[in-house]
């Protein structure tokens, strides 16, 4: 019995870790811009996506196949903002939301018609080998834990940078306020630029590591998109520490929500309380105590 | 003033001109045209729908098709399952489906923008989960088939030229319906508070339950147009009221212009033909759809049909002075 | 004097650690032009916003022609006979200037989305009479020229009279006007205090926010000083200029502002 809870904890933890990358990409491009990227879910997918043709059709060990595939989205990323956000200057958030929304279903649309797989689901073997570990009588997966050390260790460097570095000066000051950093000599177009490259690069690293827990297909970004978002919600879309947590307390839900509800009533259930969360947090803002 | 007279003027005429050709269309399309010209006719209704919200109002939506979808499962459940008469079962579905929205547009629509938008998105998945999943009541994956028709008296609407009159009626009543209501004392409520929600207050506008009206009107439209949508093919499935008709919605809606109640038809016509149209190649409509997004927000974003028409509109201008000089 | 038609008591907004108002009591009387004055972060925008129901009030009370008013919504507040304008003036943009005005009499109309959607003939007679009154507004705001303008296009003087003649058309009680003088020029400022004035005499509550002394010491009939959250002293403007904590805030003030600039 024990050992069964504690399978579903550290699966949980480690669903909640790709779900918490999710998060820290959407709180990056957040703080540095303003604008929520519903595209974010999709650099998730096609992170996985890629680094699998890199594997199997190309025939890339997993070790250079994974960065490659990272730095492939990273320039997805970069090409967004580049072509799409900033061609829409001063556009109202629903343009903007609208925009990244035309970006998602491209790229999954991309995915869909043009992979060489088709419309299979894939799954990547593990980093760490099959053989998995006991653990108090429950069957652990190392890679399970090398994926919450992975999503902690992106947590604090990010936290770092944006807190203790220069670069990280000049994106808050981006959010703040971007005329104002542009006077102080800060390109606000370049932080913009540089949110949306990490962004990616974060969802690419998440797609790689649930990729060999979970199968990814070209639709997956949806959900994985949501729930990240959830996750993101949590911290108040601006801090890092808050969408880890978020999303390893997510994940931890439904791993364990798993195993009472049917699983086909997941999903449903976990964006019910995402709803009924969203709900709950705007009745305690007043109706009109912010003019946009 | 005169200027604008003209102009009114016109726009009758074009009116005119488009229920003319509208009445024409059954004598000379074949069954395949008449489909589509059905298709637009029904899914204009949903894109008006979202215009309001969404153009006048400014409160996004990425979840109409669960409102399309309640529609039509209502339709098929109350009239096969429990006998309910076509008409009454489509009647009660869309009253149900507009207070649902409602009860559901108070506490959702205090979320603005983002929050907003990712709430709606999950709406209408949860409710295509239900579509899905509660196959005691839906049928599950296959559906509900053998949906009554529709019928008025002796006159069985069963043929695809009876079926379009009538999808056109209630599509023309909805647009027109929506074109007075813009331009009413309600339509500016709606605008005040899309340019500010601070200052709709200000003037006595109770601004959530404004936004939850209007929500519900568009769940109206939807469940209508989801009602005739089953009653058509007499049958449902979950698969037409997915998250990609919800962003199709979107689609249609940003092309005929978010603001504008007649580029509802042109906007979904266009997205309608061009999409069957690629389908003939592969599954190239969600890449056409994700584009046309973002090609026309960024270059065109009052829509494609407002920016034809104010280029038309300068041209025509011009050649008049010219004409005076 | 006549009964008051707004009375504050006590009231106190605190957000979070920052302490916006602190116990203030005031009242205002109708016929009259108050004005409220005080240095930056004194609390004036904060007290509108309170009065209005935009904010929770941490503690204290407002009453309106005696009947408390907490608890209760924007609109409601509205149907009482409270409207007000903005800093930053926030027309409807994209609606015409004689719109804006129309839509200024919305809680004084009822047509709605069933009558509006059939064009059925209540809905239509009462929209001639909702634009026969906006364009009588809209002339006594003296901007009658630039009816279907679309707001955004005029100057800001002239969009800063427009957001006058919306509230004006709630039928207000009493109005809250915030900084209705910033950004105008003399001419302009001129005739705003001859409108100020106007709507005074048709029996109106009028209160107003202000930095610009001329314009205050020229058009208020009473005035009230905020300082840091406190009332410090309220009077004629006579009496007000020569109190020693009013001059001892705003010398602070200008000390500090030259010293800013300098």
């Amino acid at each position: 019995m024990l050992s069964q809870e504690i399978q579903y904890f550290i699966t949980g933890l480690s669903i909640g870790s790709v779900y918490a990358l999710v998060a820290l990409g959407f709180t990056i491009i957040h703080t540095v811009t303003g604008i929520v990227n519903f595209a974010q879910g999709e650099f998730v997918m096609l992170g996985g996506m890629v680094a699998y043709f890199l594997f199997r059709f190309i025939g890339l060990p997993l070790w250079a196949a994974a960065p490659l595939s990272i730095a492939a989205v990273t320039v997805v990323g970069l090409l967004l903002q580049r072509i799409a956000i900033r061609s829409a200057r001063q556009a109202s958030i629903v343009s903007l939301i609208v925009i990244t929304i035309g970006a998602s279903i491209l790229i999954r649309g991309l995915v869909g018609q043009f992979w060489v797989w088709g419309r299979e689901a894939v799954r990547l073997p593990y980093f760490t080998g099959e053989q998995s570990l006991s653990f108090l009588g429950a069957a652990v997966h190392p890679q399970k834990l090398l994926v919450l050390g992975i999503t902690i260790a992106l947590m604090v460097l990010f936290h770092l940078l944006l807190s203790r570095t220069p670069l990280g000066k000049a994106l808050r000051a981006c959010a703040i306020n971007k005329r104002a950093a542009g006077m102080v000599g800060v390109d606000a177009r370049a932080m913009s630029l540089f949110s949306f490259g990490a962004a990616a690069a974060l969802g690419a690293v998440g797609g790689i590591l649930i990729a060999s827990q979970a199968v990814t297909s070209y639709d997956s970004g949806v959900m994985l998109g949501l729930k990240g978002f959830l996750a993101a919600c949590m911290g108040g879309l601006s801090s890092q520490m808050g969408a880890v947590l978020g999303g390893l307390g997510l994940g931890l839900l439904e791993s364990f929500g798993a195993g009472h509800i049917s699983s086909a009533w997941k999903e449903a259930f976990s964006l019910s309380v995402f709803l009924l969360f969203l709900i709950v947090r705007a009745r305690r803002l007043p109706a009109s105590e912010v003019e946009h | 003033m005169k200027l604008k007279g003209i102009r009114l003027k016109w726009s009758y005429l074009v009116i005119v001109a488009a229920v003319a050709a509208l009445a024409v269309v059954p004598l000379f399309a074949n069954r395949y045209y008449l489909d589509i010209a059905i298709i637009i006719g029904i899914h204009t209704m949903v894109t008006v729908g979202l215009c309001l919200l969404m153009g006048y109002t400014g409160q996004i939506s990425l979840g109409q098709a669960a409102f399309y979808g309640m529609g039509a499962y209502f339709s098929a459940i109350l009239s096969k399952t429990y006998g309910v008469s076509p008409w009454a079962a489509m009647f009660i579905g869309a009253a149900v489906t507009g207070g649902f929205a409602y009860s559901i547009g108070i506490a959702v629509l205090r979320l603005r923008g983002n929050y907003l938008a990712m709430a709606t998105l999950a709406l209408g998945i949860i409710m295509n989960i239900v579509f899905t999943e509660a196959a005691s009541f839906t049928g599950g994956q296959d559906g509900i088939t053998g949906v009554p028709y529709l019928s008025v008296g002796g006159l069985v609407f069963d043929t695809d030229r009876g079926y379009y009159y009538l999808v056109w009626a209630f599509c023309l009543a909805a647009l027109l319906v929506s074109r007075n209501i813009v331009s009413s004392r309600t339509g500016r409520a709606l605008r005040a508070i899309r340019d500010s929600e601070s200052a709709a207050e200000s003037i006595g506008i109770n601004v959530l339950q404004l936004k939850a009206k209007v929500f519900a009107l568009s769940a109206v439209y939807a469940s209508l147009a989801g009602s005739l949508l089953a009653h058509y093919w007499a049958a449902v499935g979950p698969k037409p009221f997915d998250f990609l008709f919800s962003i199709k919605v979107v689609v249609m809606a940003v092309v005929g212009g978010l603001a504008s109640v007649w580029g509802a038809i042109f906007g979904t016509a266009t997205v309608k033909i061009l999409g069957d149209w690629l389908h003939e190649f592969g599954e190239y409509q969600v890449i056409a759809f994700g584009l046309m997004l973002m090609i026309v927000i960024v270059f065109m974003p009052r829509g494609l049909w407002v920016h034809l028409r104010s280029r038309v509109l300068q041209w025509q201008r011009r050649s008049t002075r010219r004409a005076e000089s | 004097m006549s009964e008051p038609i707004l009375e504050v008591r006590g009231l106190t907004k605190a957000f979070g650690g920052l302490v916006a108002l602190d116990k203030v009591d005031l009242a205002i009387r109708p016929g009259l032009i108050t004005a409220v004055i005080g240095p930056n972060g004194a609390g004036k925008t904060t007290l509108f916003n309170i009065i209005t129901g935009v904010y929770k009030p941490t503690e204290g009370e407002v009453t309106f022609q005696g009947r408390s008013m907490n608890g209760m919504s924007t609109p409601e507040r509205v149907r009482l006979g409270i409207g007000r304008t903005f800093q930053n003036v926030l027309l409807f943009k994209e609606m015409t200037v004689l719109e804006n005005i129309m839509a200024g009499r919305h809680g004084k109309s009822h047509v709605g989305f069933v009558d509006a959607g059939l064009r059925l003939p209540n809905a239509l007679r009462e929209e001639e009479r909702i634009s026969l009154e906006a364009i009588r507004l809209l002339n006594l705001v003296e901007q009658g020229m630039h009816a279907d303008k679309l707001a955004s296009d005029i100057p800001l003087g002239q969009q800063k009279l427009v957001a006058i003649g919306r509230a004006l058309a709630t039928e207000p009680k009493l109005l809250l006007l915030d900084e209705p003088g910033a950004g105008l020029n003399a001419i302009e400022k001129r005739g705003l205090s001859d409108l100020m004035k106007r709507i005074r005499d048709m029996g109106v509550a009028v209160v107003l926010v202000e930095h610009d002394m001329d314009l205050v010491m020229r058009t208020a009939d009473w005035v009230i000083v905020l300082d840091c959250g406190r009332k410090i002293a309220e009077g004629t403007a006579f009496e007000v200029q020569r109190d020693k904590r009013v001059i001892a805030a705003y010398l602070g003030e200008d000390a500090e502002q030259r010293y800013a600039a300098g």
